[in-house]
């Protein structure tokens, strides 16, 4: 059956949307590597009590569950009810996005700390514009002092935000009034971002929150603590150190794999790690010692969002999101993945066994077994990435032709939409943007964000999606994996505009921009609420008036989910293409998909069709438009 | 007659079964030892997905006559007479399999069990808890089971609640929406987007 060639395709087809991935996935199957899409089918059937979130394994009472069919056990040893253990799951999750998000910020903001210090080696600032406006927003004094010290303060002044003593995060004064106040009448202004965190933790604890609607208000709180706190601190302090993003153009899919080079995957999250990757493989001796080993230079490439990060400030090209992981091993032309954390999954070792390529983890939060360690730190950053580079170039003869499978055509791709390079493009101000949503030319906006997840065909939810709106004249923003998928099937071009509506397709036309644009990685996700934020403050709105709603066609990570709490917490409806597991509670799930509407005006909605989803986002970004009066 | 009745809408696919059922038949009973033991007890339950992710527990249904015992060429399947049950007498069994030829079900296994002492693999289907059921404790599945999908009891009175359900049905057939067995509103929505989320997926049906 493995060698069936009309088996493969019919079986790569149902996996992924785009080609090249199906050709990969074939190649594959014939060669029995195993991949998340066989780990799924093993894994069936899931558990039903977990699926509808009403199992509840916290302590040893445990573990529990509650009859969703209410004849069974109604309520946990400890009497918690499917409402309690629902909400307790759900804010549970939601720490661990936020934690995972600040956690990176954190490591950002210590480089540009040690950096300041003249301690990081291979780093330095080189956005001072962005380092003086953010540290005057502080409330840092810059005149008269040098970056350095700038930086420094600024650090000090947002690792304090991680703490308790200063009760107040900076960017939290970024959105209009308005929505501050809602927050602030709610009760969910956050106050730190790892007290937020950790109050999470302890809310969940047995005999501690018994309400579950207090617990969700606290994660609505916890989730703006990440994307007005830990996640914007990540995209800004990155900005500073490596450069604010401005339109670049580049190429995407499996086919940015060279045949002739050394290929080095950087996957994981941080640009800490893959920033310095980079600037190691220009090394002159290392490309000598490529050349030496038969191999015509080193090709840096992209996965998962430090791909993102790459791509946005450098233009380097990209292999491909979550679900490509192991198919970038399969093609056989990997030398070496260098991961730091986050999606990379724990068996990529035993794939990469599979072939010649070497894992190499980088972070003490992330060893991963059988990979290299090569412990990375800001002090020899760049002694380490080319420890790293020279590991991959004397890994090159080992690849095995015969069993090398690369797809032959990249897509090229346009990125590098920083809030900035948006506000520029437009000419200094939302304005034309503004009047043309006004006039109707453009309905609105959508930022379709997320992952990917094997419980639906690779990139058919995003690319589904975003083609729909855009042909309905809203214009589309895009982080993480989302972006990939659409980058992968054309949408990221300007000549994509043709894809789109009569209204849209001017307006990309004139500006010369896609109509789907790409923000960055996940954590640049705060690019967007700034994006609406600012918008909003321009009208004089509140960002929840706006015609703008949020998308994750195909999420998994917990990551996604305080990502969409912060979107609507702030105000901005989100439309889900993978049901979280909140259907035990009927309390909860009319909370998040009515109730909040009365309170933050968004809600959430689940509807894993994307046609049927595009419905649902133009419904609501109607409704904003008629409460605005246009 | 006392059996198991399987309502499968009520099955959620939490394979709680299958785990007591693997326990019950394990030398221990205990789970943490159970999980050293060699051979390792596995269920003879076994909770399969059909479409939308939707699940059926699939058990042994204890035929009489049982089209298993009929082909059996040694006798190892036998009947205990007091509960009904189609039990296997493991060293009788040849594991020719002919048994699972003939059973409609296809809930017939062969595995190695602890009762054997040589190395070979038997009928090691469900034996209805015989042993429980003696004590007059009820089967391990049905026990374990927290959302009502395994019944066991009386058949016929078992079946009555389904028998009601379809009066019901044929009563109010004017107003042709009702619905029975009833389905709680959320899990209905939430079967409703697992359904969604199999057409675009790799479990789409061919």
């Amino acid at each position: 059956m493995y060698n069936d060639p009309l088996f493969l395709k019919k079986e790569a087809e149902k996996r992924a949307l785009n080609k090249t991935d199906q050709e990969i996935i074939e190649k594959a199957i014939s060669e029995g590597v195993e991949t998340a899409w066989e780990r799924l089918e093993k894994q069936q059937p899931q558990c039903g009590f977990g699926q509808l979130g009403v199992c509840c394994n916290r302590c040893a009472m445990g573990p529990c569950r509650i009859d969703p069919f209410s004849e069974g056990p109604t309520r946990g040893v400890c009497g918690a009810t499917a409402d309690l253990i629902v909400a307790r799951n759900l804010l549970d999750d939601l720490a661990v996005g936020a934690a995972a998000h600040s956690d990176h910020g954190r490591e950002v903001i210590e480089v540009l700390l040690e950096t300041a210090e003249g301690k990081g080696q291979g780093y330095k600032i080189t956005d001072e514009e962005k380092l003086k406006a953010i540290a005057e927003e502080y409330g840092i004094e810059v005149k008269e002092k040098n970056k350095e010290e700038i930086a420094k303060e600024l650090a000090l002044a947002m690792l304090e935000e991680f703490g308790t003593i200063k009760n107040r995060i900076q960017f939290t004064e970024r959105p209009p009034e308005k929505t501050r106040e809602m927050w602030k009448k709610l009760g969910i202004m956050p106050r730190s971002v790892d007290r937020e965190i950790v109050e999470a933790d302890h809310r969940i604890h047995m005999g501690v929150g018994a309400d579950y609607l207090n617990i969700l208000l606290h994660a609505l709180r916890a989730s703006l603590a990440d994307g007005w706190g830990g996640s914007m601190m990540a995209t800004f302090v990155s900005d500073i150190l490596f450069g604010t993003p401005t339109p670049t153009s580049s190429w995407v899919n499996l086919g940015v794999l060279a045949k002739d080079k050394v290929n080095i995957v950087t996957h994981g999250h941080n640009p800490i790690l893959s920033e310095m990757i980079l600037k190691a493989s220009e090394d002159s001796e290392l490309v000598n010692l490529a050349a030496q080993k038969g191999a015509s230079g080193i090709n840096i490439v992209g996965m998962c969002c430090t791909g993102n990060e790459l791509l946005m400030r450098h233009g380097i090209p990209v292999a491909g999101s979550l679900l490509d992981q192991e198919l970038a091993i399969a093609t056989g032309a990997v030398e070496a993945m260098i991961i730091d954390y986050q999606c990379i999954f724990p068996s990529i070792t035993s794939t990469a066994s599979c072939y010649h390529t070497k894992v190499v983890c980088t972070s003490e939060k992330a060893v991963v077994p059988g990979a290299i360690y090569k412990q990375f730190k800001p002090e020899s950053a760049l002694d380490t990435a080319k420890e790293i580079i020279k590991l991959a170039i004397e890994n090159f003869p080992n690849r095995n032709p015969d069993r090398v499978k690369i797809p032959d055509k990249p897509i090229k791709m346009m990125a590098g939409f920083s809030e900035e390079s948006i506000r520029k493009a437009l000419g200094g101000s939302y304005k034309p943007l503004i009047d043309a949503i006004v006039s109707g030319k453009i309905k609105g906006a959508a930022g379709v964000v997320g992952c990917n997840n094997p419980k639906i065909k690779m990139d058919y939810g995003h690319v589904t999606l975003v083609k729909e709106l855009i042909k309905r004249d809203i214009l589309v923003v895009e982080t993480g994996c989302a972006a990939y998928a659409c980058g992968k099937a054309g949408l990221l071009l300007p000549e994509a505009a043709d894809l789109a509506g009569e209204g849209l397709k001017p307006i990309c036309k004139a500006l010369g921009i896609p109509p789907v644009l790409h923000m960055g990685s996940c954590v640049d996700c705060s690019r967007i609420l700034n994006l609406v934020s600012n918008i909003a403050k321009e009208i004089g709105v509140g960002i929840e008036d706006l015609p703008v709603v949020g998308a994750a066609p195909e999420w998994y990570s917990q990551k996604a989910i305080s990502i969409g709490s912060y979107f609507v917490a702030s105000g901005v409806s989100v439309v889900l293409g993978i049901p979280p597991k909140i259907f035990g509670s009927t309390n909860v799930v009319d909370l998040l998909a009515n109730k909040l509407k009365g309170v933050v005006n968004a809600v959430f909605a689940v509807e894993p069709d994307p046609l049927k989803a595009a419905d649902l986002i133009e419904a609501e970004i109607q409704r904003k438009r008629k409460a605005l009066g246009i | 007659m006392k059996s198991v009745l399987v309502r499968p809408e009520r099955c959620i696919g939490c394979r709680h079964c299958e785990v007591a059922c693997a326990l019950e038949h394990s030398q221990s009973k205990e789970l943490f030892t159970m999980l050293k033991e060699v051979p390792l007890s596995e269920p003879r339950i076994r909770v399969e997905v059909g479409i939308n992710f939707l699940t059926f527990p699939n058990r042994c249904r204890h035929c009489d006559p049982a089209p298993c015992m009929q082909v059996c060429p040694t006798n190892a399947l036998e009947r205990d007479e007091g509960t009904g049950s189609v039990v296997v007498n493991y060293n009788k069994c040849i594991s020719c399999a002919a048994c699972a030829m003939a059973c409609p079900f296809g809930v017939i296994q062969f595995k190695e069990v602890y009762q054997v002492r040589l190395k070979r693999e038997v009928n090691a289907k469900c034996d209805n808890c015989l042993e429980r059921q003696l004590e007059e404790r009820i089967p391990a599945c049905v026990e374990a089971c927290k959302t009502g999908a395994l019944e066991f009891g009386d058949i016929n009175n078992l079946i009555r609640v389904s028998r009601k359900d379809f009066t019901i049905r044929m009563i109010k057939s004017q107003g042709a929406e009702v619905e029975v067995p009833k389905i709680p509103e959320n899990v209905k929505v939430f079967r409703n987007v697992l359904e969604k989320l199999a057409s675009e997926g790799p479990f789409k049906e061919d």
